[in-house]
């Protein structure tokens, strides 16, 4: 009797514990519509091969997803990849392998001659003049020409270099996604044609390449995707579990921010002044990750800036003059890390060893910095022993920083860099431009007196169209393939506005690009010597990597928190409420 | 002495001889800036020059010679209590702003330690984000008597940009409303004048102006050519100027049929003698009623400019505060509050007043 | 009546080309261009910026000489090709059709608010002149007009959207545009934009109503023993509803050009206001000539139906 007793009681016990379980589980249904609440602009066109802006590059990218992705941690996953690229030994032959089922709308198989006619026909043509074909060339004897794209069957495609580019994996091919070559046929060769196709304005090609199609687009309100039932990684996993995904545009980040609270909007970036208050908000969850972008401030040192800004210890000193920490209080509110380099810490190629940290800890210190000012002769001692900074000719230094409106941290950095530049003697007046006009008349330069043609970097003797001596702006880099920040730092780099250069630097981002490099562990060599260098030469005073704040509704699930927080997007799912 | 008479009544009276001198003197004066010395007098002072003898000349000499319709304005606008209390605030904001920038701080001065205090008697709290914890930490922030209004995201004191913002906004508004006023009167009197074709070229001329609307002809203006504050005022005065064409025209059209003007051209008066002397003086009361309600508009346009982004960003006005502010309402709620409540203020001040000339001036309407 | 009704016709015509002329030349006079856009992030990857200008240029066309852009642009006009809108991926007439109801909706609600409220102040005000509620109706109404709206919008929305949660925070688009919720959905906006129109509203009808009580009519009225009331509601608002009614269409008028452009950002409204604006900033040529000839011709129809409109509302006039 005692023996059935603890039996049953065992077992009723289980069952309890069992359905206790999964009682507490919500099931991964297909449910509720996701909407995506932001106030940047509206996407410029759906037909993303003729678009330069983001926004129209992650539109079309619900409804059609790329050869491979990042997760969190910068791993490699693939998507239309069928296994990992091969990569012939000498870094010269990349063979891509596409899923054998993937389809266009109609059950037309995607090919690799779709690829193929894709970079061939429309990417590297004149007439299409893709924004980004700069990808796909390389500097063969002095000219610039395409990497050597060929079917090799069905599935399989082989691109060819003549030079070696370790990092042409991260920066071109895993982003790459075809046209329809059935559909593009039609309208080759004829700008205006291909530029209003219907079937490419309005994603009807996109078959199950996506886990949404294009349900509507209202300019300037919202973009309304539906859930594709067809999507080739739903096959196993049933995703994606939204009905719909809608990025809603609202006109303010007031506006954002009040939809969020309310509820009216599923997920969007909060400010950082506004964190504190949406974590006490119980239906809200709010996560902090880091990101690639970073601040920074460029010293100019071409002829029609300070003199003083082209000796390596004045800049040194002027950034030992900032408190990074102090600006990311102040500034970002606490979220954000301090930069010394163009590499966030999540990057495999971050190193801090040797890296000389300006405007932390023992290198920050305004002492410190007069005293090397007054050692480059920019200024004189005083008779009590402390040292007055002053102009090579005597008169109190005045400089001009330059950044644009609409960005309120940059406004609040040009702001903070007066203040503490004024509190060694030097003035600093603040000019606040639209970007348009900082574009034009401060980061392209020229040749006086020539008639060239204005460009980001016109050479050593270019001067911009106004004075300037410190811009506060953004950059970004690639974790995975940070070459690409080249075209800032080297001498000769299309984006080197400020006009620095340091032959070393030059040597090893060309040997980034080089045979050596396909070893992991001399790049990491490499990056960790350009990073020491770059820290140690300052071209440009590295202030921060902000952190980011995405946040959520609370009953979505699914989220991985981390630098690439929506690289899963397609598992996430509604809770039961 | 003989030839100075002379001269002043071919451009019809003493007034108008003073006005075109010192017009005159500023010409020579800013051609011997532009080419000989380095800034005599820096440029803002030009446009206040010329608007005191605009003002003097044309506004407080005519109102002094005619001592007793003055008076009867005076009366009938004070019997206008509204009307009345507008104009004391816009006499104090004057005021304000020319002695006010005195007494104040300097708007300008930076100082991130103090950033975002609130008004005083207020209690804020602050969080701030550490990293490496994943934690706030959070204090309590009150407001000093060192900023009584608080400070902006910056920590330049409220108050300081609110009175030097005065100054700013009340600029644009005297200023634009001038340029607008100039344009519209002289091509309002002048088509009335002419008659004829030039009336018609002239009057089809304003029609496609108005065809346009005001503010995306103006952010149209401002986005080509570059958001400073001078240039702000001069686009919303070469946008603003229709109405006041218009109704100039119709004014001086029935007026130029009046007795008094047929003497005149009778007697052998020449035709500026005749617009300067005899029109224009008489087309004055609805140019300023029109003038007066105008200012509103232009600072609201120039606050609506701001808040698009437009705005002069390196001028401290109203709108160029209550943009900073308008993101962060919830968490500084001072920095937009107090530039909407102020500007809000000055709009109304200037409406009653303005509502109170016309009904001052309209001869119709008893009081 | 037919010959005048002619002439304006061909009168609008002449100052709609005249406008979108002027729109040309504005434009050209622009030192911004179309490739601003695509400078920075193009030449990021490499790209020479001079050669990203000129590829775009030729892509919009601007490159060739203004003559040429200008004739292309007239018999396209003509022809009934609008032009495509390179911003926003569409063709422009259809990126109007879509958006302008929007636009419409909200401009045709606010004014009727306006109107009524401003009519209601504005009669009392008048016939009560001078009195303690005169005084509070005029503060009332000029609040409205002295208020920046865009300020009003926004403490709107953080009061009866966030606070009270009575509204959504935002514009719902896929709501029907009859239907009850919709109305609803416009009610901030439409207090923000009418609260604004209504002083002008207010201080006509008073001004007429005052003109109108001292008239002969009225005096006659009144001494036939009509109630107060009568002859105020039947005679004398007959009289003053002429420059309501002015007003009212030429309010109407403006909503091409995005009258209410700062009432749709922030209530995320997607009317012609924005699309309008975003053109501008964008230097997308084609809408901004399209929407300033519509603009144009739908002002200059609304003064055409409103002059001819009086002939029927006031006997007295008349046009030859």
């Amino acid at each position: 009797m005692r023996r059935l007793l603890t039996i049953i009681s065992a077992l009723t016990l289980a069952v309890i514990t069992i359905t206790g379980c999964t009682a507490g589980e919500s099931p991964r249904q297909v449910r509720g519509v996701f909407i995506y609440g932001t106030s940047a602009g509206d996407a410029e066109t759906l037909n993303w091969i003729m678009a330069a802006d983001s926004a129209s590059f992650g539109y079309a990218g619900l409804t059609i997803e790329s050869l491979a992705t990042y997760d969190n941690n910068w791993q490699v996953v693939l998507r239309h990849l069928a296994k990992p690229v091969e990569v012939s030994s000498d870094g010269l032959v990349y063979t891509i392998t596409i899923r054998d089922d993937l389809w266009w709308t109609g059950g037309i198989k995607v090919t690799a001659e779709d690829y193929v006619y894709t970079l061939k026909n429309l990417m590297f043509s004149d007439w299409l003049n893709y924004t980004y074909k700069s990808d796909w060339q390389e500097e063969v004897d002095g000219k610039t020409v395409f990497v050597e794209p060929k079917v090799v069957n069905e599935t399989t495609f082989t691109i060819t270099r003549r030079t070696v580019d370790p990092e042409f994996l991260d920066n071109a091919i895993y982003g790459l996604t075809p046209y329809p070559k059935h559909i593009a046929r039609k309208y080759e060769g004829d700008i205006k044609a291909f530029t209003q196709a219907e079937e490419f304005n309005n994603l009807t090609y996109t078959g199950n390449l996506g886990p949404y199609k294009f349900k509507e687009w209202i300019r300037n309100d919202k973009f309304v995707v539906s859930r594709n039932p067809d999507y080739y990684l739903g096959k196993e996993t049933g995703a994606p579990f939204f009905e719909e995904y809608i990025n809603k545009l609202l006109g303010t980040p007031a506006a954002v921010h009040a939809a969020m609270e309310a509820g009216d909007i599923t997920y969007t970036g909060i400010d950082p002044d506004q964190v504190a208050r949406f974590q006490r908000m119980p239906n809200i969850k709010v996560y902090t990750i880091p990101t690639r972008g970073y601040q920074l401030i460029s010293y100019n040192q071409r002829k029609n800036g300070w003199e003083g800004l082209r000796d390596k210890r004045v800049r040194q000193a002027l950034s030992m003059c900032l408190d990074k920490q102090s600006i990311i209080e102040n500034i970002m509110f606490g979220f954000g890390e301090p930069a010394f380099s163009f590499i966030p810490r999540p990057s495999p190629w971050y190193t801090d060893e040797g890296v000389m940290k300006f405007g932390i800890g023992q290198l920050y210190s305004k002492e410190k910095a007069k005293q090397m000012l007054f050692e480059a002769g920019y200024g004189t001692k005083q008779p009590d022993g402390s040292i007055q900074v002053r102009d090579k000719d005597g008169k109190p230094l005045k400089l001009i920083i330059v950044t644009n409106t609409g960005v309120k941290d940059r406004e609040q950095t040009a702001y903070y860099v007066k203040q503490e530049l004024g509190s060694i003697g030097i003035e600093v007046e603040i000019k606040l431009v639209p970007w348009a006009t900082e574009l034009r008349q401060y980061l392209m330069n020229k040749v006086p007196n020539s008639n060239q043609e204005p460009r980001f970097n016109n050479g050593p003797d270019a001067v911009s169209e106004e004075k300037w001596d410190l811009i506060v702006i953004g950059l970004s880099t690639h974790p995975i393939a940070p070459s690409g920040t080249a075209v800032f730092f080297t001498t000769d780099g299309g984006l080197n506005f400020w006009g620095s250069s340091n032959t070393r630097i030059d040597e090893l981002f060309t040997k980034v690009k080089s045979k050596e490099a396909l070893s992991v562990e001399a790049r990491k060599q490499m990056y960790a010597e350009i990073s020491r260098i770059i820290a140690e030469d300052q071209p440009a005073n590295f202030l921060f990597f902000p952190a980011a704040n995405p946040a959520f509704q609370s009953n979505v699930r699914g989220i991985e928190p981390g630098m690439r927080i929506g690289w899963n997007y397609h598992m996430w799912y509604f809770a039961e409420r | 002495m003989k030839r100075l008479e002379k001269t002043a009544h071919r451009v019809g009276g003493l007034r108008n001889l003073a006005f075109f001198t010192t017009l005159a003197v500023l010409g020579v004066l800013g051609l011997l800036d532009l080419y000989v010395v380095d800034s005599l007098i820096p440029p803002s002072s030009y446009v206040y020059i010329f608007l005191i003898a605009t003002g003097i000349c044309y506004g407080v000499y005519p109102l002094w010679s005619a001592r007793r319709l003055t008076t009867y304005y005076w009366r009938r606008t004070s019997k206008h209590r509204l009307a009345l209390a507008g104009l004391v605030f816009i006499g104090l904001l004057v005021l304000i702003a020319i002695i006010g920038p005195f007494f104040t701080q300097d708007p300008t001065r930076v100082d991130f330690k103090e950033k975002n205090l609130p008004p005083v008697g207020f209690t804020v709290q602050q969080s701030i984000f550490d990293m490496s914890t994943g934690k706030f930490t959070t204090r309590e922030i009150p407001g000093t008597l060192s900023h009584p209004l608080g400070t902006d995201d910056k920590g330049r004191d409220m108050l300081a940009m609110l009175v030097s913002g005065a100054r700013v906004s009340l600029q644009v508004g005297f200023l634009a409303t001038l340029v607008a006023v100039l344009i519209g009167a002289v091509l309002g009197v002048s088509s009335a004048y002419a008659g004829g074709w030039i009336d018609n070229v002239l009057m089809r001329f304003t029609d496609i102006m108005m065809t346009f609307p005001f503010f995306l002809l103006l952010v149209f203006i401002v986005f080509l050519f570059g958001p400073s504050l001078s240039f702000i005022i001069l686009a919303i005065g070469l946008t603003g100027w229709t109405g006041v064409a218009r109704l100039v025209r119709s004014e001086a059209l029935s007026l130029r049929t009046r007795d008094f003007i047929v003497a005149a051209k009778g007697l052998g008066a020449s035709s500026t003698r005749i617009i300067f002397r005899h029109l224009i003086p008489n087309v004055m009361s609805p140019i300023i009623v029109i003038a007066t309600l105008s200012i509103p508009g232009v600072i609201l346009a120039e606050a609506a400019l701001s808040f698009i982004g437009l705005g002069d960003p390196s001028s401290t006005s109203w709108g160029i505060i209550l943009n900073a502010g308008q993101s962060s309402l919830d968490t500084a709620w001072w920095i937009a509050v107090e530039p909407g409540v102020i500007l809000f203020l000055t709009v109304l001040a200037f409406n009653f007043l303005g509502d109170g000339l016309r009904d001052a001036f309209d001869p119709r309407s008893q009081l | 009546m037919r010959a005048y009704i002619i002439r304006r016709l061909i009168y609008a015509a002449i100052i709609a080309w005249g406008v979108v002329t002027a729109t040309f030349i504005l434009l050209q006079l622009s030192p911004n261009s179309p490739a601003d856009r695509y400078l920075a992030s193009m030449s990021a990857r490499g790209s020479d910026p001079a050669q990203v200008i000129a590829a775009i240029e030729s892509r919009y066309g601007v490159n060739r000489p203004i003559l040429v852009q200008y004739g292309e642009y007239m018999t396209n006009l003509v022809r009934g090709d609008w032009g495509w809108s390179l911003s926003t991926s569409m063709p422009v007439m259809e990126l109007i059709k879509k958006h302008w109801i929007y636009s419409f909706q909200l401009i045709l609600l606010s004014s009727i608010f306006a109107a009524i409220l401003g009519i209601a102040i504005g009669v009392y005000s008048a016939i009560r002149q001078y009195s303690k509620i005169d005084y509070i109706a005029t503060f009332f109404s000029f609040i409205g007009v002295s208020l920046p709206n865009f300020w009003l919008g926004i403490m709107l929305i953080l009061v009866f959207s966030v606070q009270l949660g009575w509204f959504k925070t935002y514009y719902d688009t896929s709501l029907p545009i009859f239907s009850l919720a919709n109305l609803k959905a416009l009610v901030l906006p439409v207090i923000t934009l009418g609260t604004g129109m209504m002083a002008g509203y207010t201080r006509y009808v008073r001004s007429s109503v005052l003109d109108n009580l001292r008239k002969d009519f009225v005096r006659t009225a009144r001494a036939k023993g009509l109630p107060e009331r009568r002859v105020i509601g039947k005679h004398v608002l007959r009289n003053a509803m002429l420059p309501i009614f002015t007003i009212l269409m030429f309010d109407l008028g403006s909503i091409v050009f995005g009258g209410a452009y700062l009432t749709e950002v922030i209530f995320g409204i997607p009317g012609l206001g924005r699309i309008s604006f975003n053109a501008v900033f964008a230097n997308d040529y084609p809408v901004v000539i399209t929407i300033t000839l519509i603009g144009a011709l739908v002002v200059l129809i609304t003064n055409l139906v409103t002059d001819i409109a009086y002939t029927w509302l006031d006997p007295r006039v008349r046009y030859e």
